[in-house]
């Protein structure tokens, strides 16, 4: 009698703890597909070759989003130029040389601080230390606010990747003889690629559409421009000011936009993912 | 005070005496800290031949490996004092190389560790720390070193992928292979065989026979069967003290210690 009546009670416990992490889940996901839904339906209505051979138009005309698109892509590489490297060596730093002294951990709770930074905070910074500097907004302010944006999120990556790397396998290459630089190089950067890669593209997807710190930095430009020494045109602040202007036209390439956006993150990680498990399969 | 006076007088009558010792260990003592895991250790490594180490968890068997290729030097608060005798050096001494040391002794850990590379590059990478190879040499020496570890048959058409696709028994002989090939001297073994199964662990104690033709060999093990098999010195350790080593046929059938006897036959452990 006991028993059943604990088995039941187990059943229930169940059932409601089933229940409830399903409505959780089909919560949050409704949103995101109505985001999606929306982003699709909007985007896909001005999806047209004109968006990608055609600069940003005037009021009133129409036209595409090349030069927005080319800005976006340049800053972004540009960033990750910058912020990469540093990111992964700092991160490798924590991990493997700064395990238990007090450096380390001054610089993890600094850069934990950072990556919680809101974005504009870091595009005020950027003004004051680049754009105030050259007198003039600029394609590379906007790269050097990106790359602070995507900086903490390498290093906190790499940091957590590295140190979830088995002891067993740093002892490994240590008892053959490895001095500690080439062990790290060799045998912890290819154990860890996967999570430092993954580390990396999420960062690259945040700052894809990041535009409070671009609206301080490199501002926009209606015309082509591939010189970060300009004025550069970028996806989101296009899509900031075309969805705020009265003009239909401008409406669609902010959708477009969007869309456009949305895409690019999604076939980078899944790409990604893909890549990785034939290469680790 | 009772064992330490009884460990002498079982090490002298080892058969150590007729080959000559590859190891030499002379007061050896061992420190996580000020905790003490190993005292007063005199034991001699025989020259091509295999040292079975058993003894209860904790016993200090596993410390021991760690002192001889100085791999606790990775952690700061151990440390170890005495002498580790080997070519008439004291590798313990302060200037000690230790990446060439490791290359001298070589490490097989319990849990195969392959490195996230080819098996080729797995093999490859140990070689090209100590010694620069033509592709030729190195092709051979990656041949050799997997034929010796009884794994050049298996693994001959997938040189190129990666080690990682290998069942677990398979990346522990690549993990030996990758020992041998920087051709040490002494291999140490840390219960290389406690996370395989027993057609694996078989195949590793055949190869261990097939090894000591070259090398010296030194095996932690939790498996007294596995050490009377293989081993022809055996030594037995109890709370960081080496209570008894002799030959492992007179280990296992007439031990001259109490402790090892109960040890031998189950009654703690």
């Amino acid at each position: 009698m006991a028993r059943t009546l604990r088995s039941r009670r187990r059943q229930f416990t169940n059932i409601a703890a089933l229940g409830a992490s399903t409505l959780a889940t089909v919560f949050g996901l409704f949103w995101l597909v109505w985001i999606l839904l929306t982003t699709v339906i909007n985007g896909y209505q001005a999806l047209n070759l004109k968006l990608i051979t055609q600069m940003t138009p005037p009021p009133g005309s129409d036209g595409g989003l090349l030069n927005a698109i080319a800005g976006s892509g340049i800053m972004i590489a540009v960033a990750v130029l910058l912020g990469a490297p540093i990111g992964i060596m700092a991160g490798t730093h924590l991990a493997e040389f700064g395990k238990k002294n007090a450096l380390a951990e001054l610089i993890r709770f600094v850069n934990d601080i950072l990556l919680s930074a809101p974005s504009i905070v870091i595009g005020l910074f950027v003004y004051e230390l680049v754009v105030r500097q050259s007198g003039h907004f600029s394609g590379w302010a906007g790269a050097v606010s990106l790359g602070f944006i995507l900086l903490p999120v390498v290093v906190r990556t790499t940091d957590e990747t590295m140190r979830l790397v088995p002891t067993q396998l740093r002892e490994a290459a240590l008892a053959l003889g490895a001095p500690k630089w080439k062990m790290t190089l060799s045998v912890l950067y290819p154990a860890a690629r996967t999570g430092i890669l993954t580390g990396l593209l999420l960062g690259v997807a945040r700052i894809s559409g990041e535009t409070a710190p671009l609206l301080f930095t490199a501002l926009n430009n209606q015309y082509w421009s591939a010189d970060l020494a300009e004025p550069m045109a970028n996806i989101p602040v296009v899509i900031f000011q075309f969805a705020l202007a009265p003009y239909d036209a401008w409406h669609a390439l902010a959708w477009a936009g969007a869309l456009l956006m949305t895409m690019f993150v999604l076939i980078v990680s899944v790409g990604a993912r893909f890549l990785l498990r034939e290469r680790n399969g | 005070m009772m064992l330490g006076i009884a460990t002498e007088t079982a090490t002298a009558a080892t058969l150590t005496d007729a080959v000559p010792a590859r190891i030499s260990m002379r007061d050896l003592e061992f420190f996580y800290g000020a905790n003490r895991a190993l005292k007063g250790i005199n034991l001699d490594l025989p020259e091509r031949q295999i040292t079975g180490m058993i003894g209860p968890s904790g016993c200090g068997k596993s410390t021991l490996l760690r002192v001889l290729n100085r791999m606790y030097d990775l952690y700061p608060g151990q440390r170890a004092t005495g002498q580790v005798w080997m070519d008439g050096v004291n590798i313990l001494d302060d200037g000690i190389e230790l990446n060439y040391l490791r290359s001298r002794v070589g490490m097989v850990f319990q849990k195969p560790t392959p490195f996230a590379m080819s098996i080729y590059n797995n093999i490859a990478f140990g070689v090209r720390l100590h010694e620069s190879l033509g592709k030729a040499a190195m092709d051979e020496r990656v041949e050799w070193s997997l034929t010796r570890a009884a794994l050049w048959d298996e693994a001959k058409d997938r040189l190129n992928s990666s080690a990682l696709g290998l069942s677990g028994g398979q990346q522990q002989r690549l993990c030996i292979a990758r020992t041998i090939a920087v051709r040490p001297e002494v291999i140490l073994f840390d219960e290389p065989t406690s996370a395989l199964d027993p057609i694996s662990t078989l195949k590793i104690e055949e190869l261990l026979d097939e090894l000591k033709k070259d090398f010296t060999i030194a095996i932690v093990t939790h498996n007294m069967q596995q050490a009377a098999r293989c081993a022809d010195q055996v030594a037995f350790f109890y709370l960081g003290e080496l209570v008894e080593v002799g030959a492992a046929a007179q280990i296992f059938t007439a031990p001259t210690q109490k402790r090892t006897q109960e040890y031998i036959t189950g009654r703690f452990g």
